[in-house]
């Protein structure tokens, strides 16, 4: 049941992923941080676009573009962490700074994660289901189950689906604290290398109209899992679980993305799941591309659609152990936000 | 059912300051340190953080007030169910909790630890909204689907919608849906600074209406299907939900209420009800000047009879992220104990509208409630809870 065909997808990163595609080319790293190439926005003013937060314009500009010549969504479905923690951040700045007198409340208004979903609403004129998730490493997920629900329940509508993160000030000091960043400077080339804890700062919007409907479509979505566990036995358990149900018999992994980080800690459960694939399974990396956030999965999903149609191929920078593949029809994409919530995806060629 | 406000810390203390119009609505409470402490009328809970924690017995590091009365009212939910630790543990029951405030309701400690103090890190893992589900999560090991939602004050009506199609969909046979959300800084500056804080009780629904309080609190309850209820103690039945945005504003409803009125009617026919079914209301009803008149004109649009309606943000303020939960446990009361509770301070009916919330309580026969939410950027549900 946790199945939907995409039909479109739009991805805005800190790599060359939107507009003209180029992601031979590694952008680096500046700082511990991945930073999103943010495109021209056409559909805001300059003064709207000051209004909105990094988030907001980065989740809109990747979904208009999608809606451009496509009827209206049924629904707008947005996965989250941190989109808005950047304008909660100046409000409570101003709240401590100017002691509770005398606030603006425009950041406080623009804090709320929903920002994104009712703004695709507001300049689509989309008064249907609009719904954000905000469950920190399964943001994103809960998005998708949520969507495949919705297609379950209305086989004919079609969707807007995204995940959405920025890289906020006050939460990457918070996380740096709690040891989920790097502290020493590290760059995302020499990303696997690192023997420490944490990893690389990163952020993106990634985009998806969904739908029952195969035909034009990029890819199809054969299941969806999420595992919450630090116990990576029963990750490991879970994950195997996840193939035997959603992988067609006589079929196998033609490509693992994997969500290593270079965070040391991680590393168990990325190792433990590469176990899990056969001798000759290729795997790829994804996080030195676009640094890892809570809904970095949703970068993966569009990378994996654009390696399963054809459109772009695995670079070389990405690959971690090479296979004799050269069309990907079932890719696995297995990923840990701070080693307690896991999720799997498995993406195939349409059928 | 479980559920702490203003108003009480179990659904009988509710319960019985609701049959006896009895606020909690006061000026100086006290829980949260801010320069509007005692000059607002706030509806807070009146039990510390401190007695909180003993009350639960958490004792773990960076626990946060919206957590704690979260885990208060799920608690008590839980044991109103029966639900047994292998029950909470099994892969078929999930956790949908809703918050708007999460961890930001440590205002000061955040910016400490954002400016360079790194040695009073006690809250930095819990800043976030996930955090408050993750703890329940891990301190009953729940190991379905869980989910936190955030989409302002209407977060829980769609924790509960979302908790609905978990089980309708085979994902979950039984769900704990609820919200949170404590009293902070963060919030009552921001409804402040949008000038729409009143310095009086507030008055849903009256012509004089001067803007809302905030309030606090937690509601949680626990969803079944309906293979699985025989010989347990059902109150009622979620029999339809509706979603639709506003498009208009990111703070405001537009003046024709198109997403308060396609929530209401998506609801009626995902309940395969027609509005004259409906036999009460609990309205938004925040007691802002545009809520009030919006959801009154919304509302004469979906019913061509107006159906008793009340809203009970004069018991608890305006609780955010916990309201729709919270008034979801309201709402299955009047269906439960067949009775009607007032809508506080109201006098006098809209110009122009003229409608008239119920005033006075009493008993009434009641096989279906609709209850209202509305949020920042037009977010609009609207949940039907049904007699069995």
């Amino acid at each position: 049941m946790m199945t939907f065909y995409i039909n479109k997808a739009a991805c805005i990163s800190p790599q060359q992923t939107f507009g003209e595609i180029d992601i031979e080319q590694l952008r680096a790293s500046v700082d511990n941080k991945l930073k999103a190439i943010e495109p021209k926005y056409p559909h805001f003013t300059s003064n709207a676009l000051r209004r909105m937060s990094k988030s907001t314009r980065m989740g809109a500009g990747a979904a208009l573009p999608l809606l451009a010549d496509a009827v209206q969504p049924d629904g707008i479905i947005i996965g989250t962490q941190v989109s808005g923690m950047e304008e909660n951040g100046k409000f409570l700045n101003q709240i401590i700074e100017y002691k509770e007198d005398m606030l603006t409340p425009g950041n406080f208004v623009q804090g709320t994660p929903n920002t994104i979903s009712s703004q695709i609403a507001l300049v689509s004129n989309n008064k249907n289901y609009n719904i954000t998730h905000v469950h920190r490493g399964l943001a994103f997920e809960n998005a998708v189950i949520d969507t495949a629900m919705l297609l379950n329940e209305n086989p004919q509508n079609t969707y807007l689906l995204g995940g959405v993160d920025e890289i906020c000030a006050n939460n990457y000091i918070l996380d740096t604290l709690a040891g989920w960043f790097k502290k020493e400077d590290c760059t995302n080339r020499n990303l696997y290398k690192s023997n420490t804890n944490g990893s690389l700062s990163g952020e993106g919007a990634a985009m998806f109209c969904v739908s029952n409907n195969k035909v034009n479509t990029l890819a199809q979505l054969k299941g969806i899992t999420t595992i919450h566990s630090t116990d990576v036995a029963v990750v490991k358990a879970h994950i195997n679980h996840f193939l035997l149900e959603s992988l067609p018999q006589g079929e196998k992994i033609d490509l693992l993305l994997s969500g290593e980080n270079g965070d040391k800690r991680a590393l168990e459960y990325y190792t433990s799941c590469e176990q899990l694939m056969d001798s000759e399974t290729p795997i790829a990396r994804f996080k030195h591309l676009c640094g890892e956030y809570p809904t970095a999965s949703s970068f993966a999903l569009w990378l994996a659609c654009s390696f399963v149609s054809g459109q772009l191929t695995v670079p070389e920078h990405m690959i971690k152990k090479p296979g004799a593949a050269l069309v990907y029809k079932n890719i696995l994409i297995y990923n840990t936000h701070k080693t307690a919530q896991h999720s799997c995806m498995l993406v195939s060629v349409p059928e | 059912m479980g559920v702490i406000s203003a108003i009480g810390n179990s659904v009988d203390e509710n319960h019985a300051a609701l049959v006896n119009g009895k606020t909690g609505v006061i000026k100086g409470g006290g829980n949260f340190p801010s320069r509007y402490s005692g000059i607002l009328p706030f509806g807070e809970v009146l039990m510390g953080t401190g007695a909180l924690k003993t009350t639960l017995d958490v004792t773990e590091y960076g626990v946060t007030r919206t957590t704690l009365l979260a885990l208060h009212a799920f608690k008590e939910a839980i044991v109103d169910a029966g639900l047994t630790g292998a029950q909470l543990s099994s892969e078929d029951t999930a956790l949908v909790g809703a918050t708007t405030v999460g961890g930001m309701c440590l205002t000061d400690e955040l910016y400490a630890n954002t400016h360079g103090d790194a040695d009073n890190i006690e809250y930095v893992r819990s800043y976030d909204y996930a955090s408050v589900n993750l703890f329940i999560q891990n301190r009953y090991n729940i190991n379905g689907v869980v989910n936190t939602m955030n989409t302002a004050c209407s977060s829980s009506a769609n924790a509960i919608m979302y908790g609905c199609r978990l089980i309708k969909n085979g994902l979950a046979n039984r769900v704990i849906v609820g919200g949170a959300d404590a009293l902070a800084k963060f919030t009552v500056n921001g409804f402040n600074a949008l000038r729409i804080l009143s310095d009086e009780a507030c008055a849903p629904f009256d012509q004089n209406r001067k803007g809302l309080n905030l309030g606090e609190g937690a509601a949680f309850l626990v969803l079944e299907k309906e293979a699985d209820v025989a010989g347990k103690k059902v109150y009622a039945t979620v029999s339809g939900f509706g979603n639709a945005n506003d498009a208009y504003h990111p703070s405001s409803l537009s003046p024709e209420g198109d997403g308060p009125y396609l929530a209401m009617k998506n609801a009626l026919s995902s309940a395969s009800l027609n509005p004259a079914d409906i036999d009460f209301i609990n309205a938004h009803g925040t007691g802002t000047e545009n809520n009030d008149e919006v959801e009154s004109r919304a509302m004469l649009k979906v019913f061509s009879t107006q159906p008793n309606f009340a809203s009970t943000k004069g018991f608890t303020g305006h609780t955010l992220g916990a309201a729709s939960a919270i008034e979801a446990v309201y709402s299955i009361l009047n269906i439960y104990r067949q009775e009607l509770y007032p809508n506080l301070n109201f006098r006098q009916p809209i110009a122009g509208i003229g409608l008239q919330p119920v005033e006075a309580y009493k008993s009434a026969e009641i096989k279906h409630v609709m209850s209202n939410s509305f949020g920042f950027g037009g977010n609009c549900t609207s949940l039907i809870f049904s007699k069995v």
